[in-house]
C-alpha cells in the first residue's frame, strides 16, 4: 500500500495490491469490504444515527470535519486465475444490518467469475480518504493524526457468505490475517508509528519522508503521526531469547511519566506471554495520545493507545490499567481473532480479565482515588481488590440484556459495556476460581494458542473448557453466556440451642431432667436468592475454633445443615473462598452470631466529622 | 500592629465566652445528630451480621462499599472512602467553591439550608454578646441578641445571596465556557488545569471576600443599630477599602489560623488507627475537638473584626 498524507487538505490518496486467497471451502461469486470512515461524512449514517439516539450526536461540524473513504478505481490484476478486469461499475453499497441507504460503510463488488476454493485474486485498489476530526478514536486534532479504519477493508469470507457488517456506533471490527507492507509519505517533520515494523525511513529530499511498515498475521494496520511525539525505543528481553522492540510515542506533557509507561507494557508483554503464549511480533507500539484527540483507548494489532493525566499519582491505576488492557487485545482481539460485531464479549471480556490479572499480578492492589479541583489525591487506607472489578456495571445491568448479542442490540450503552466487558470478566474470574487456577490457566493459555490466527465463536471457547474441566460445561457456560438471571447465595440464618432433653411421658414413664445438656443443636440454613445454580461451599465455624466444609449443589432455593457440637456456631459464610466473584451481594454470603457493633459506630463517627465541617463551613454562604 | 492588636483583643474575647463556643458547637453536634442518627441505622442494616461489618471496623472494605454505594438512596449516596480524613475538607471545599449543591441529596440541602439560617439567628447573639465591653456569655442576652438582629441579619443573607448567585451562575457559566473553549483547543490537558485552578482560587477568594463585607456589615448593624441592609453593606464594603491593609491583613491572619488547624487535624487523623472502640472513641473527640475550633475561630473572626471596626471608628 503507497499512502500520501496531505496535511494542508488533510487527504489521503493511496494505492493498493490486495491479494486475496479464499481459504474455505465454499466459492465466493462476491466481494465484500468496509468503509468505515463513511460512517462519518454525513449525520444519517447507521453510526450516527445510533450515536444520535444515544444522545451524541454532533453538530457544529465545518465541511472540512466531516471524512469519508472514497474509492476511486478497482481492477482485477492478472493471475494465473483471472484476467485483467475493471470492476467499478460492478461496485455497490450494501446495508445488510438494517437497510440504511444512507449508510455506505460496507460495498460489495460482483465478480466476472467465482473465487473458487483455494484460488487467489488480485486487485489494484485506489482510494482517497478525507481525515475526519476526531470521532470513533480515529482522525485529527490540529497536528496529531492517529489513522485506524481508513481503508477499504475486506470483510470475511466464511461458512458461504461475507461477514462484513455495517459500522455500528457500539461495534468494533472483525477482519482477515494477512500481510500488510505500508509506505507512508507525510511532511519530515512529523514522527510517525504504525502497526507492525518500522522498516525503513527514506528522506524524498522535498520535504517529505516515506515511512515503510511491514508485518505479516495481523488483521488491521494503522498508524499516527505528530510532530511533538517525544520517541522512545528499548529491546525487552521478556522470555529467553525472545525480544521485542518497545516503542513509546509520548506526548510532552508526559514524558516523566515515560518509566511508567515503558513499564506497564513490559508487564503486559512478560505476564501476557506467561498466561497466554509469547508474544509472537517482533514490535510492541504504546501511543500516549494527545488531548481531545479522543484516540485513547484503543487497541491495532501491535500498535495500541494508552491514556494518561500529568498529575496521576504513585498508587493509581494510570497509566498502566489502559495501557495492560491495550496491549492485552493484542492476544484477544489481535491473535485471538473474535468477531467483534457478534460476539464483542470474547474480545473485550477476555481482555479485562486480562488486564486484572496482569496488573494485580505487575502491582497488586491500586488505591482509591479521587480529583479535587482536578489534582488526584490517593486514599492509602482503601485500596480496591480484584474482586471489585466489573462488579458494579454487572449489579446495575445483569437483566437488561444476555451477554451473547450483536454490539449494537444491547438495550443501551451501559448494558453492552457491563455485559461485554464486566460480566465476561467476572464470568471468567469465576470459572477460574471454580475450576481451579492450575487447571484454568491451562485451559486459557491453550484457548488462547489454539485459535491464533483464527476466528473462534463461542462453541469453540465452550469445547476447550469442556475437555480441560473433563465434562460438558455448558450447563455452567449457558447461564452467564445466554442468561440474565442474578447469582446470589446467602445464608439464611444461623442459630444454636441447647439440645433439648427428654420432658414428659416417655412408654408410660414421666420424665422431667433438670440437667441441661452441655451440647448445642446448631442448624445453617442457606439460601439461594437468584436463578443461577452453581454447587457452592459452605464454612460453618464454631466458638471453640471447629471448621466444618459442607458443599451443596444448589440446585433447590435453600439447603439446611445440622449439628450437634459443643459450643455454638461463631459463624457460617457460603462461598468462603468467593470464587463466585458474579455473585451480585456479598454481604449476605456471611452470618455471624453476633453483629460488629464497631464497625457502623466508628463509620457513623467519621462520616459524621464530615457533616459537622460541611455545616459550618457552608456558612460562609449566609451565617 | 493593628492587625495584631486586634487579633489578639478578638482571641481574648473569645477566649472569655467559652461557653458560648461550646453551646454553638452543641447546636452544631445535635443537628447533625439527627441526620447522623438514620446515616448510622443505614450502616448497622447494611453490615448486619456479616463479616463485612468485621472487615469495616478493622479497615475499609472496598466490595461492601461497591455494594452499598450501589443500592444507596439520599444520605446513603453521601458515604464514600472520600469522607475520610483530608477527604471530607476536600469534599466540602470543592462543593462550596463549584457550588455543586445539586449534587448533594434533598434532605441534606434542606437540612444545611435550616442550618444557615439558624446560624444567621445564632451570629445576632455571638454579635451583641461580643459588643459588651467585657464579653460574657449568658444565654437570656445571647437569645434577645439573637432575635433582635434576625431580621435584618436574614435580609443580609439574601442579599448576600443575590452576589453569591451572580458568581454561581454568570461568573462561573462565563469563565467554564472560556476555559472549555481553551481546553477545546488544546493538545495538552496542563492549560486547562491551571485555568479551572486558578478559577477556583480566584471563586473561592470572591466567596471569602463576600463573607468579609457581609460580617463587617452585620457589625454595622450591631454596633449602629443600622436598619438599612443595602447602606450597610455599601458603608461596610468602603470601611473595607478604606483600611484595606488592616480588613484583608486580619481576614487573612484568621484565614491561616484556621488553615493550620485544619492541616493539624487531618495529620492526626490520618495517624490514629481505628479498630477498637478507645480508639474510635479518641477519633471522634478529636474531631469534635476539630470541630470546636473550627467555631472558635469563627467567633474569633467576629470578634477580631469588631474589635478592628470599634478601632478604625
Amino acid at each position: 500500500m503507497d499512502v500520501t498524507l496531505n496535511t494542508e487538505t488533510q487527504m489521503i490518496k493511496a494505492s493498493e495490491i490486495l491479494s486475496w486467497t479464499n481459504d474455505t471451502r465454499f466459492p465466493a461469486n462476491e466481494l465484500r469490504f468496509h468503509l468505515y470512515w463513511n460512517a462519518f461524512q454525513n449525520n444519517l449514517s447507521t453510526y450516527l444515527t445510533e450515536d444520535a439516539r444515544r444522545g451524541r450526536s454532533v453538530s457544529g461540524l465545518r465541511e472540512e470535519d466531516w471524512g469519508y473513504c472514497r474509492v476511486e478505481s478497482v481492477k482485477i490484476v492478472k493471475n494465473p486465475y483471472f484476467a485483467d478486469y475493471d470492476l467499478m461499475p460492478f461496485m455497490e453499497f450494501q446495508s445488510p444490518d438494517d437497510e440504511n441507504l444512507f449508510d455506505q460503510t460496507v460495498f460489495s463488488i460482483t465478480l466476472p467469475q467465482e473465487v473458487e476454493p483455494g484460488q487467489t485474486i488480485l486487485l489494484q485498489i485506489e482510494f482517497e480518504s478525507k481525515v475526519p476530526r476526531p470521532i470513533s478514536r480515529t482522525g485529527v486534532y490540529k497536528d496529531y493524526y492517529f489513522i485506524a479504519q481508513w481503508f477499504p477493508k475486506i470483510g470475511v469470507f466464511e461458512d458461504g457468505r461475507w461477514n462484513c457488517h455495517q459500522y455500528h456506533s457500539s461495534s468494533e471490527y472483525y477482519a482477515d490475517y494477512g500481510t500488510f507492507d505500508v509506505k507512508i509519505t507525510l511532511p519530515s517533520s512529523f514522527i510517525v508509528g504504525g502497526t507492525g515494523e518500522h522498516q525503513e525511513i527514506i528522506d524524498n529530499r522535498d520535504g517529505t519522508t516515506t515511512h515503510h511498515f511491514h508485518q505479516h498475521s495481523v488483521h488491521d494496520f494503522a498508524w499516527t503521526a505528530s510532530p511533538r511525539f517525544l520517541e522512545y525505543k528499548e529491546n525487552f528481553e521478556f522470555a529467553p531469547g525472545k525480544i521485542t522492540e518497545i516503542t513509546l510515542l509520548l506526548q510532552p506533557q508526559h514524558k516523566k511519566l515515560k518509566d511508567r509507561y515503558m513499564n506497564a507494557v513490559k508487564n503486559a508483554i512478560k505476564y501476557c506471554s506467561l498466561f497466554y503464549g509469547d508474544y509472537p511480533y517482533t514490535t510492541a507500539t504504546c501511543v500516549d495520545p494527545a488531548y481531545n484527540s479522543g484516540s485513547g483507548g484503543m487497541e491495532y494489532p501491535t500498535f495500541f493507545t494508552g491514556g494518561a493525566y500529568f498529575l496521576t499519582r504513585k498508587g493509581m491505576s494510570s497509566p498502566e490499567g489502559i495501557t495492560i488492557h491495550e496491549f492485552g487485545h493484542g492476544y484477544f482481539y489481535g491473535l485471538v481473532g473474535s468477531n467483534e460485531f457478534e460476539n464483542a464479549w470474547m474480545d473485550e471480556g477476555f481482555t479485562s480479565f486480562l488486564d486484572s490479572e496482569v496488573y494485580y499480578k505487575a502491582y497488586g492492589n491500586p488505591l482509591y482515588s479521587r480529583s479535587y479541583f482536578g489534582i488526584p489525591f490517593t486514599f492509602k487506607n482503601v485500596e480496591i481488590p480484584i474482586e471489585s472489578s466489573g462488579i458494579s456495571g454487572h449489579r446495575q445491568t445483569y437483566n437488561m440484556d444476555v451477554m451473547q448479542r450483536f454490539a449494537w442490540e444491547f438495550l443501551e450503552g451501559g448494558s453492552y459495556g457491563a455485559n461485554s466487558y464486566s460480566k465476561a470478566e467476572l464470568m471468567l474470574r469465576t470459572l477460574k476460581r471454580f475450576m481451579g487456577k492450575d487447571l484454568f490457566s491451562r485451559m486459557i493459555k491453550d484457548y488462547s494458542q489454539r485459535f491464533w490466527f483464527k476466528h473462534p465463536r463461542p462453541q469453540d471457547f465452550y469445547a476447550v473448557v469442556s475437555e480441560h474441566a473433563g465434562q460438558d460445561m455448558s450447563w455452567f457456560l449457558d447461564q452467564f453466556v445466554y442468561g440474565s438471571e442474578k447469582l446470589d447465595y446467602a445464608i439464611g440464618t444461623i442459630s444454636s440451642q441447647r439440645v433439648r432433653q427428654p420432658e414428659g411421658w416417655f412408654d408410660g414413664e414421666y420424665i422431667n431432667r433438670q440437667i441441661k445438656d452441655s451440647r448445642f443443636q446448631s442448624e445453617v440454613i442457606v439460601r439461594r436468592l437468584g436463578e443461577v445454580k452453581l454447587p457452592v461451599d459452605v464454612l460453618v465455624v464454631f466458638e471453640d475454633g471447629e471448621e466444618i466444609r459442607e458443599t451443596w449443589d444448589g440446585q433447590y432455593r435453600w439447603k439446611k445443615f445440622t449439628y450437634q457440637k459443643p459450643s455454638r456456631i461463631s459463624k457460617a459464610v457460603v462461598d468462603p473462598e468467593f470464587k463466585f466473584v458474579l455473585d451480585i451481594n456479598r454481604t449476605n454470603n456471611s452470618m455471624m452470631r453476633k453483629p460488629d457493633k464497631l464497625a457502623p459506630l466508628k463509620w457513623v463517627s467519621r462520616w459524621m466529622a464530615w457533616l459537622q465541617h460541611a455545616l459550618e463551613f457552608f456558612t460562609i454562604l449566609g451565617g | 500592629m493593628k492587625i495584631f492588636w486586634n487579633f489578639g483583643r478578638g482571641f481574648m474575647a473569645t477566649g472569655r465566652v467559652s461557653k458560648m463556643v461550646l453551646f454553638l458547637f452543641v447546636v452544631n453536634l445535635l443537628f447533625s445528630l439527627l441526620l447522623a442518627i438514620p446515616m448510622y441505622n443505614s450502616l448497622k442494616d447494611s453490615f448486619g451480621r456479616s463479616e463485612a461489618g468485621s472487615r469495616m471496623a478493622k479497615g475499609f472494605d472496598y466490595v461492601w462499599w461497591e455494594e452499598f454505594r450501589d443500592e444507596a438512596k439520599g444520605l446513603e449516596t453521601t458515604f464514600s472512602p472520600s469522607v475520610i480524613g483530608k477527604g471530607a475538607i476536600l469534599t466540602n471545599l470543592e462543593n462550596l467553591i463549584q457550588m455543586r449543591f445539586y449534587s448533594l441529596p434533598p434532605i441534606l440541602l434542606v437540612f444545611g439550608l435550616f442550618y444557615i439560617i439558624l446560624h444567621t439567628f445564632l451570629a445576632g447573639g455571638i454579635l451583641s454578646i461580643f459588643n459588651q465591653d467585657a464579653p460574657r456569655f449568658t444565654m437570656k442576652e445571647f437569645i434577645q441578641g439573637a432575635g433582635s438582629h434576625f431580621l435584618r441579619f436574614f435580609g443580609l443573607m439574601l442579599f448576600s445571596w443575590l452576589f453569591i448567585i451572580a458568581i454561581g451562575v454568570f461568573l462561573q457559566e462565563g469563565f467554564i465556557s472560556i476555559i472549555s473553549e481553551i481546553s477545546s483547543n488544546s493538545l495538552s490537558e496542563v492549560i486547562p488545569f491551571y485555568l479551572r485552578l486558578g478559577f477556583s482560587v480566584l471563586t473561592f477568594i470572591l466567596l471569602l471576600f463576600i463573607q468579609m463585607v457581609f460580617d463587617y456589615a452585620r457589625i454595622k448593624v450591631v454596633l449602629e443599630e443600622s436598619r438599612n441592609i443595602i447602606k450597610s453593606t455599601l458603608e461596610a464594603l468602603a470601611f473595607i477599602f478604606k483600611y484595606p491593609f488592616s480588613t484583608f491583613g486580619l481576614f487573612t491572619l484568621i484565614f491561616l489560623f484556621q488553615v493550620a488547624v485544619t492541616v493539624i487535624y487531618i495529620l492526626l487523623k490520618e495517624i490514629i488507627p481505628q479498630f477498637n472502640f478507645p480508639w474510635v472513641l479518641a477519633a471522634f473527640l478529636i474531631q469534635q475537638l476539630f470541630i470546636f475550633a473550627v467555631i472558635w475561630i469563627r467567633c474569633l473572626l467576629y470578634s477580631s473584626q469588631m474589635q478592628l471596626y470599634r478601632y478604625m471608628k
